[in-house]
């Protein structure tokens, strides 16, 4: 069973969600964890990793540029460039390689044939056996880069190649490419909220990316302390879609400062993640004599 | 007039937030401020600044459409789609798979039959807010589904600017998403200086050293301001800040006085922390 944890917002504690529930069901399933926040991976320091066993460079767009030698000025690509990547400087055409998403455009509509198309490191995909017994699949696209859904795409397939009985992907915030990417195909979703106007805005615009794929899911209110009237309003609105609810914990700090999942300490945040964890292993168990309901 | 950015690579340290207290401190001083709300797949500035928004102009971006008729299933279209985008069979006309075009144009340029239509569909929406004689707000929202953000943030931005200077504004700061990928850098672009706000955690530390790492690159001069800098460990974050050579420029410390202004939509009267 595939569960992806996503919020919109960013900073909820998807990660830190994440850490502790693939710590806990590794204790009893085959677990796989794969950090699908491919721009900004933090579930490797959640989990304490400190160097990944495999390194893989992965190459996914390509780049342009304009061989001046055969340019004659015409500026067709800067006027046909979708995505504005094509500069002009002095009367000559140039490409800011971190703007340019490698469509091709540029060199279709070039009458010279003066743009070359070259395949350039988007990224890497790492794994790593970590030290609490479950392998952690992770991927960073270079800073600069462009590719981050693809990027996402390709890290599935090499989490794919583990077997398991659950995975656990961390999704980005947003709720554009690499988060789509990140949700499409799995088999429950784990929605992250505070109880804020801001979260839950959010979690309403990566509720409809969740009913388009039409993924069950489920509501986490974290720091539901923080404001009762917005964390009652939430749990009115998701009734027994709410799965659990995370107080604020200063040992969430304490457990980041010192790279491990919360769960190990033992505090409030840790009894409410248990709760949870024990909310979806009810549906695991359901997903796994048939469908969940 | 200047252009700021408040970005900082991890999600929820206070982007947004620094952003407004910003705006606002700049009001004081006397000078006229647009704010850019860039994070179009979850722009919340609006929130922040507790307004309703109101008048909007749709984002549209052009797809491509089979002209069966003109088609005569050559499959170069699916050839030069980059994105995998055009299922093509020989001998039968081309399928387009739309969740995966971005909308390029590749294939109805490349089209040697014309077969390829261009239909224009709306991606998003923008929104232009005065909310005060010295504060407008222009945000950017991408429809939920479309996963090509990085040109909504290219309007949104490309709109401001021009609604910056028809108004006569002194200084317009741009609002990223968290992250480092296309939408934020389509959102940096042109910017004279910008804020990595972070959070003193290792998380808060690896991440803005990945921003820090692109806004070298994109050759932006930076400064770091550190949230929350009254818990965590900010040793962490001191390191980056020689590392980089990036002064810590700002400070704003944990408070719960913050977080109710934030949840409350009074980050604009809270007056004490820049």
């Amino acid at each position: 069973m595939k569960i992806v944890i996503a919020s919109g917002k960013g900073g909820t504690g998807k990660s830190m969600i994440s850490s502790s529930l693939s710590l806990l069901f590794s204790q009893e399933f085959l677990t796989v964890a794969c950090d699908c926040d491919v721009d900004a991976p933090n579930l490797g320091l959640w989990l304490g990793v400190e160097r990944y066993e495999k390194k893989e460079v992965v190459s996914i767009n390509e780049k342009a540029s304009i061989l001046q030698a055969k340019c004659d000025n015409c500026g067709k690509c800067y006027e046909f460039c979708p995505i504005g990547a094509i500069g002009r400087k002095n009367g000559k055409y140039y490409v800011n390689p971190l703007v340019c998403e490698g469509c091709g455009v540029c060199q279709i509509v070039c009458p010279r044939n003066a743009v070359l198309l070259e395949k350039t490191p988007t990224g890497e995909i790492r794994e790593t056996n970590t030290k609490w017994g479950f392998t952690l699949v992770s991927g960073q696209v270079y800073p600069g880069e462009t590719g981050s859904g693809k990027m996402v795409q390709q890290l599935r397939q090499r989490a794919e190649e583990h077997s398991y009985e659950v995975m656990i992907l961390d999704s980005a915030a947003g709720i554009g490419c690499p988060v789509i990417a990140s949700i499409t195909g799995c088999d429950f979703a784990v929605l992250v909220a505070e109880p804020t106007q801001t979260s839950i805005s959010d979690l309403h615009r990566v509720l409809h990316i969740v009913n388009h794929f039409n993924i069950p899911y489920g509501v986490v209110i974290n720091k539901y302390d923080l404001d009762l009237n917005f964390s009652r309003s939430l749990e009115e609105e998701f009734r027994q879609k709410i799965l659990g609810k995370i107080p604020y914990d200063t040992h969430v700090i304490d457990s980041i400062v010192n790279l491990r999942p919360v769960v190990v300490s033992e505090c409030k945040a840790t009894d409410a993640l248990k709760k949870l964890y024990g909310s979806l292993k009810k549906i695991l168990v359901i997903h796994q004599n048939g469908s969940i309901p | 007039m200047q252009l700021y950015a408040s970005t900082g690579g991890k999600g929820g340290t206070g982007k947004s937030t620094f952003a407004v207290l910003y705006a606002a401190k700049l009001m004081r001083e006397g000078k006229k401020v647009v704010l850019c709300d860039c994070d179009v797949e979850c722009p919340n500035d609006h929130i922040l600044l507790n307004i309703k928004l109101s008048e909007n102009k749709p984002i549209y971006r052009n797809f491509p459409v089979i002209d069966r008729e003109k088609c005569v299933s050559c499959g170069i279209c699916s050839k030069v789609c980059r994105e995998n985008a055009i299922l093509w069979v020989k001998g039968r006309p081309p399928i387009i798979f739309k969740d995966k075009c971005t909308g390029c144009g590749a294939c109805w340029l490349s089209c040697p039959y014309q077969a390829i239509d261009k239909q224009k569909e709306k991606v998003g929406e923008l929104y232009e807010s005065k909310v005060s004689d010295r504060l407008y707000l222009v945000s950017g929202f991408s429809n939920p589904g479309v996963s090509e953000t990085g040109p909504i943030v290219r309007e949104t931005r490309v709109s401001c600017l021009k609604l910056a200077e028809k108004i006569g504004a002194d200084v317009v700061i741009i609002d990223t998403s968290p992250g480092a990928h296309c939408n934020v850098i389509q959102a940096l672009i042109g910017v004279k200086t910008a804020y990595v706000v972070t959070e003193p955690t290792p998380l808060g530390a690896h991440d803005a050293k990945l921003i820090l790492s692109l806004l070298r690159k994109m050759k932006i001069p930076s400064k770091i301001v550190l949230n929350k800098a009254t818990i965590g460990e900010r040793s962490l974050i001191e390191k980056i800040s020689k590392e980089y050579n990036v002064p810590m420029a700002v400070e704003i410390p944990y408070s719960e006085e913050l977080i109710r202004a934030y949840i409350h939509g009074q980050l604009l009267e809270a007056d004490n922390f820049l």
